[in-house]
């Protein structure tokens, strides 16, 4: 039977120096990619079996990061750094999250609670999107008693503004209603701290030894040409992108809502995309506009995902690069035009500070227009808590988290830096760890920055292509469905054994984990024996069979432990014995079999 | 001589042989299979010494090429394979007694058949005769 293990002698470990493999040093919040890379390669060929293996590696995910279903639809942030890259495009992680998400939703209504003795403080979390309900999901995990307090009446904040065609709904419900289920989250709803007399004062006298503020971005930043402010965002059929999404998330406009409509959406970066594409879904004819080149690599590169503007393109959506607004035209209250100037620069040496060519000017018409240029925190709410400081920017270690104007109150997510959906996760494991500290008296610093190190590519002689994403052609994908196609189990399991396994064998354990060795092999060298001839270095794949100096002029070989694999290579390539493998019983196997011929 | 059947030492790869089978169950069945992390642990000198202690063959199961754990163990291997194949037939030794197969095969229903496949094929060999081809120098 497939059975993979996770406690004991199969937990992961943290190593000394923290060589990890690129991916997970860029995940946010290190989740194990190569552990469950290696275990979906050794799934079952049988589909029914390998339900079984999914569940477990799901169960593996559920425990470090609740959300994996979600990711599995909307990040990919790992693939960025994926070693393979290079050699024929990166291994495609998030569609392997999504194949094990994809099995492991169905069944998480099944998941039992986790058993958990809450007998520690009461902490309030005030905002229940993902870095809120990862601090509420740590935290219940340590024993805290966590009430989450949610402005709305439903989980998730802005992950509502992502599209129903990139996330469905019901991966969305069933990943934040479970969560508070499993991990015994108390969540009161529509409940906005600021309304009335619930302040953060009230919540302390209320019992709440520590809050994690965590309120998001709920305010949309309007549209500024120099430094004033745009005239005319007031005309009717102006409306705000963040605003769109909420209401297109609520079912609150109809499937045919911009059917003959022209529709211009001012923003070059993913919501703006979210926004133009979910514009052209309810049958409008939508064109972009963007201050920044199309060139990504460029200082004023547009930061939307290629993969956004590759599905726009194809979507039959109208892309304007570097054009600013510069004037809002309307008649009788009704937005008419924008007349939009080539922006020649986006950014300088100082930062965001756009120039333009007054000579080269086009107009872009439509009946709507939707800014969509970014959105910020409420400050007011956040200045009566007191939370600023005299310049109006949040008073808050970046570190730890904590207010530095309030010891009792930790801030992150979005409020503190806009950010991806996991990046908003990392702050709210860090805030639950600071809590932790802040609790129980610790220094809340010691040893918190932990400088990875990602391990370089291996060396390999069979490099294989990517496989490619499976889209719904542009012409069929005209609706709220999702349009990307998932892996099947057999496609899975090949993308899966395409990964490198860059990292160390510590932070991995798959094999152990699936039973195939009792512990990790390593090698050692007998120098004694060692003519320092470097033939391990010349077949050590990972760089870690190395040489070095000794008394009497002379080098002898040795292993770097963290980067070592025990592959065997430079054991069986040594001329001289000098290599041994320790922990792999390799010869006394092979003796037993010897002796029973 | 009617009742010879070669004797067979058999590597197998657990990443690619037989990982989802309970281990005891092949071992307990054939003592002449040695599991290895990887095929590319195997050295010359087991298969040489194999037979030089009464092997008539020694079967490498290796994952697919492309398809190692370890990057390249497979091929390694493979290349190693290829050589000693070489040396044995200078010395009068039949090269189809060493024999390795690229392959995947979780739940090891074929580590088995591919051993018996190996020993009707050399069986007509007849037993190894090392003594003639003086292993020991």
């Amino acid at each position: 039977m497939w059975k993979t293990e996770c406690g004991g002698r199969t937990r992961v470990e943290q190593a000394v120096k923290q060589f990890l493999p690129p991916c997970q040093v860029q995940c946010p919040i290190n989740e194990d990619i190569q552990r469950t890379n290696v275990l979906i390669s050794m799934l079952p060929e049988d589909p029914n079996t390998a339900q079984e293996g999914v569940q477990q590696i799901g169960d593996y995910l559920y425990e470090r990061n609740p959300l994996f279903t979600v990711c599995g639809y909307v990040c990919g942030l790992c693939e960025l750094e994926c070693n393979y890259s290079s050699q024929g495009g990166a291994i495609r992680r998030r569609l392997l999250k999504r194949f094990i998400s994809d099995t492991y939703t169905y069944n998480l209504d099944e998941k039992e609670e986790f058993n958990i003795v809450k007998n520690k403080e009461n902490v309030a979390v005030i905002g229940g999107g993902p870095a809120g309900l990862m601090c509420a999901f740590d935290l219940s995990k340590r024993g805290y008693r966590v009430t989450v307090y949610e402005a709305t009446a439903r989980l998730g904040g802005a992950l509502w503004l992502i599209p129903q065609y990139r996330l469905p709904e019901k991966v969305l419900t069933s990943a934040l209603e479970n969560l508070v289920r499993i991990a015994g989250i108390d969540v009161k709803y529509n409940t906005r701290i600021g309304d009335g007399k619930l302040t953060l004062d009230k919540l302390k006298n209320e019992g709440y030894k520590a809050i994690f503020m965590c309120r998001g971005t709920p305010t949309p930043r309007v549209l500024t040409f120099g430094k004033e402010q745009l005239e005319g965002q007031d005309l009717s059929g102006v409306m705000y992108g963040h605003d769109f999404l909420y209401e297109v998330s609520h079912g609150n406009i109809k499937s045919d809502y911009f059917r003959g409509h022209k529709v211009v959406v001012i923003g070059g970066g993913n919501v703006a995309f979210d926004v133009a594409r979910t514009a052209r879904r309810l049958g409008a004819e939508v064109s972009v506009a963007c201050l920044e080149s199309e060139n990504k690599s460029s200082r004023d590169g547009i930061p939307a995902d290629h993969e956004e503007i590759k599905g726009a393109w194809e979507e039959g959506i109208q892309i304007h690069y570097s054009r600013g607004v510069k004037k809002i035209h309307g008649e009788s209250g009704i937005f008419q035009k924008i007349e939009c100037p080539l922006c020649t620069r986006v950014f300088d040496d100082a930062g965001f500070n756009p120039k333009f060519d007054p000579d080269d000017t086009m107009f872009i018409d439509g009946d709507v227009l939707i800014i969509t240029v970014g959105q910020g925190p409420d400050k007011s709410a956040l200045q009566k808590e007191g939370l600023l400081d005299e310049k109006g920017r949040l008073a808050v270690d970046p570190l730890t988290l904590q207010s530095k104007t309030k010891e009792w109150i930790f801030l992150g997510g979005d409020v503190r830096k806009i950010g991806f959906m996991v990046e908003a996760m990392r702050d709210g494991l860090y805030a639950a760890e600071s809590i932790e500290r802040y609790m129980r008296g610790l220094d809340m610093h010691e040893g918190r920055t932990r400088a990875y190190e990602a391990q370089e590519i291996p060396r390999s002689r069979h490099y294989k292509h990517e496989p490619d994403i499976v889209w719904i052609p542009p012409e069929k994908r005209m609706h709220f469905q999702l349009f990307e196609r998932g892996f099947t189990l057999k496609e899975a399991r090949e993308e899966a054994k395409r990964c490198l396994t860059c990292g160390p064998c510590i932070s991995c354990k798959a094999c152990i984990s699936i039973g195939l060795q009792d512990e990790l092999p390593t090698v050692t060298v007998h120098e004694e024996r060692c003519s320092g001839c470097g033939i391990c270095t010349s077949i050590c794949y990972y760089g870690s069979a190395q040489m070095k100096h000794v008394a009497d002029n002379k080098v002898k070989s040795m292993t770097d432990m963290f980067q070592c694999k025990a592959c065997g290579m430079c054991v069986v390539a040594c001329p001289t014995l000098a290599r041994e493998l320790i922990g792999c019983n390799l010869e006394a196997k092979y003796s037993g079999a010897i002796a029973a011929l | 001589m009617d009742e010879y059947s070669p004797k067979i030492i058999c590597f197998k790869c657990n990443f690619g042989w037989g990982y989802l089978d309970d281990k005891k169950e092949i071992n307990a069945v054939m003592k002449s299979t040695v599991p290895v992390t990887c095929s590319g642990k195997v050295d010359s000198t087991h298969i040489l010494t194999a037979l030089k202690e009464g092997a008539d063959g020694v079967l490498v199961l290796g994952c697919s090429q492309g398809e190692c754990h370890f990057q390249d163990g497979n091929y390694q291997t493979g290349k190693k394979i290829l050589l000693i194949k070489k040396v044995l037939t200078s010395f009068g030794i039949e090269p189809e007694r060493v024999r390795m197969v690229f392959s995947v095969d979780p739940d090891g229903i074929k580590v088995p058949l591919e051993i018996e496949e190996m020993r009707n094929e050399i069986s007509s060999l007849g037993p190894i005769n090392i003594g003639k081809c003086a292993m020991a120098s």
